[in-house]
């Protein structure tokens, strides 16, 4: 099994007539993390989206790993986004939900029994830092603090790749960088990481991979990159 | 699924229940009310067949014999009479077992009987069956001009319409029930798509993480059958207890009306009413919930 994400001449025309991607080559080998940078409305989301499946693809093809997206079925998507952990700028927490069963909820919907919940829940919020805020629901935490415990549900079920869609969009810069810190710190213990975002200081601070886009083509890739724009 | 899923779904459907507590009552008593409706049209339904089964079975044409008239004189008439060419069937009953019938047919009547167990001035008499109901006016005059027959009645045109009215009413009653079970769906599927609204993040959530159609359609499902079970319960109640008074006060005002027995018409309804209760919460759970899964 090849453990990639390659997306193959991949274009998306939304049903309105904007073109999402135009003829998108890319491909992300396991380990990686890879910052996608843009303009509003160049692209960014729609790759993140097509990757999980919430947009499916009109030409090309995407392989994760031994998944083909273009030809998987409404039923085998729950197989495709096991494998990929989603974090979302609004974190998409529910309110009615304290941290802890925010988390433990990824584990339950997968179907995972409770003493392996009881096991890995406390163990994530422990890598996140969340361990004494396990009984708080998300409006008494901070913006950072919800962030982290998107990042802990996304983090549960142990997914092959980390898939982030402006995940420091909603944060101040400084919180912005503990959040950036612990993607590192995920990515050091062997996750992929996949992030679309905006902060200029963060992917130059950084130093990692930078694909940026520019409606809907991949301009420029390169490892090691900056930013490029003016944020 | 495995167990801690089932334990799962047990833990979703109750707390979903109990979160939207008002949501859940006013779902069941839409159901509750629309089942009624539902119900009582199958009350009605079941007792026109009822009245129609016994009014068919009932003595087409019924003939009296003078009173002194000989046992032997009444057996040569039956035999000769079976053999008319419109007779079906003759059955003789002497007036003793035609008070014992009265008395059976009228069990509230108590005071009735007595007198005619006292002195019985009844006949002794046929049931005479005709093949048509067409052919019954010819054969009550045929009878009527024998010497030794004291007397002929037949309801053989009420009992005609009768028939037809029935079939009639049989089938509007189908159709009605048909139409009120569609709509008796339509609400419980808007119930259930409101609690699905309210929860549609929750919904997006568990796909997004990878989890199945029926993962999170099952919690749904058995929420609408729960809905559909009480509905469905209290409205049988109301059913059940308006069905005895109504029996109650119709052995004491109509007492000639052939009422549908209690057991009967509670049993048949309640099957109806509960598998239909159930079935249409469940179903319209699944669809209400279908369209929040395309994610």
């Amino acid at each position: 099994m090849k453990q990639t994400i390659r997306f193959e001449g991949v274009s998306k025309q939304y049903a309105n007539g904007h073109q999402g991607l135009v003829e998108v080559n890319l491909e992300i080998r396991r380990g990686e993390f890879v910052f996608l940078v843009g303009p509003s409305g160049a692209g960014k989301s729609t790759l993140v989206r097509l990757l999980y499946g919430e947009e499916r693809l009109n030409a090309g093809e995407i392989y994760v790993d031994q998944f083909r997206l273009r030809v998987l079925t409404h039923r085998q998507m729950p197989r495709l986004r096991r494998q990929l952990g989603i974090v979302f700028q609004d974190g998409k927490l529910l309110p009615s939900r304290t941290v802890y069963q925010n988390v433990a909820f990824a584990m339950e919907v997968v179907g995972a029994s409770s003493r392996d919940i009881k096991k890995r829940v406390p163990h994530v919020l422990e890598l996140v830092g969340l361990s004494r805020r396990r009984d708080n629901f998300p409006h008494q935490l901070s913006g950072g603090e919800q962030q982290r415990v998107g990042i802990a549900r996304a983090l549960v079920n142990r997914p092959s790749y980390i898939v982030a869609d402006e995940p420091t969009g909603n944060l101040d810069p400084e919180t912005g960088q503990d959040i950036m810190k612990l993607f590192v710190e995920i990515n050091r213990i062997g996750a992929t990481i996949i992030m679309a975002t905006h902060a200029k200081d963060l992917v130059d601070r950084f130093q990692k991979r930078v694909v940026a886009i520019e409606a809907g083509r991949i301009v420029r890739d390169q490892l090691r990159g900056a930013y490029g724009y003016e944020a | 699924m495995k167990l801690s899923g089932g334990l799962y779904v047990l833990r979703e459907t109750g707390r979903s229940l109990w979160r939207n507590a008002w949501m859940s009552v006013a779902s069941i008593s839409t159901v509750a009310i629309s089942l009624l409706v539902l119900a009582s049209f199958l009350v009605i339904s079941i007792n026109l067949n009822h009245v129609t089964a016994v009014l068919q079975s009932e003595v087409e044409v019924r003939v009296f014999m003078k009173s002194g008239t000989s046992r032997a004189a009444e057996m040569q008439l039956m035999d000769t009479a079976r053999h008319w060419p419109d007779v079906r069937r003759v059955t003789f009953f002497t007036k003793r077992q035609a008070a014992r019938a009265l008395q059976s047919e009228f069990p509230a009547q108590q005071g009735l009987f007595a007198l005619v167990q006292h002195s019985n001035p009844l006949f002794d008499g046929y049931d005479v069956f005709a093949t048509t109901p067409q052919k019954i006016p010819q054969l009550a005059a045929r009878f009527r001009a024998q010497a030794i027959v004291h007397n002929v009645i037949y309801q053989g045109q009420v009992v005609h319409r009768l028939v037809r009215l029935s079939k009639i009413m049989q089938w509007t009653g189908w159709i009605i029930e048909s139409l009120l079970s569609v709509a008796t769906l339509f609400i419980i599927m808007n119930t259930i798509r409101l609690a699905v609204f309210a929860r549609r993040r929750e919904i997006h959530v568990m796909k997004l993480v990878g989890a199945t159609d029926w993962f999170i359609r099952w919690p749904f499902v058995l929420e609408g059958l729960v809905l559909g079970l009480i509905g469905a319960a209290l409205s049988l109640t109301v059913v059940a207890n308006g069905y005895r008074w109504i029996v109650n006060e119709a052995s004491v005002a109509v007492p000639f009306w052939p009422m549908a027995p209690f057991q009967q018409v509670v049993s048949q309804t309640a099957l109806f009413i509960m598998v239909g209760g159930v079935l249409i919460g469940a179903l319209a759970s699944a669809v209400a919930v279908h369209r929040f899964l395309r994610v």
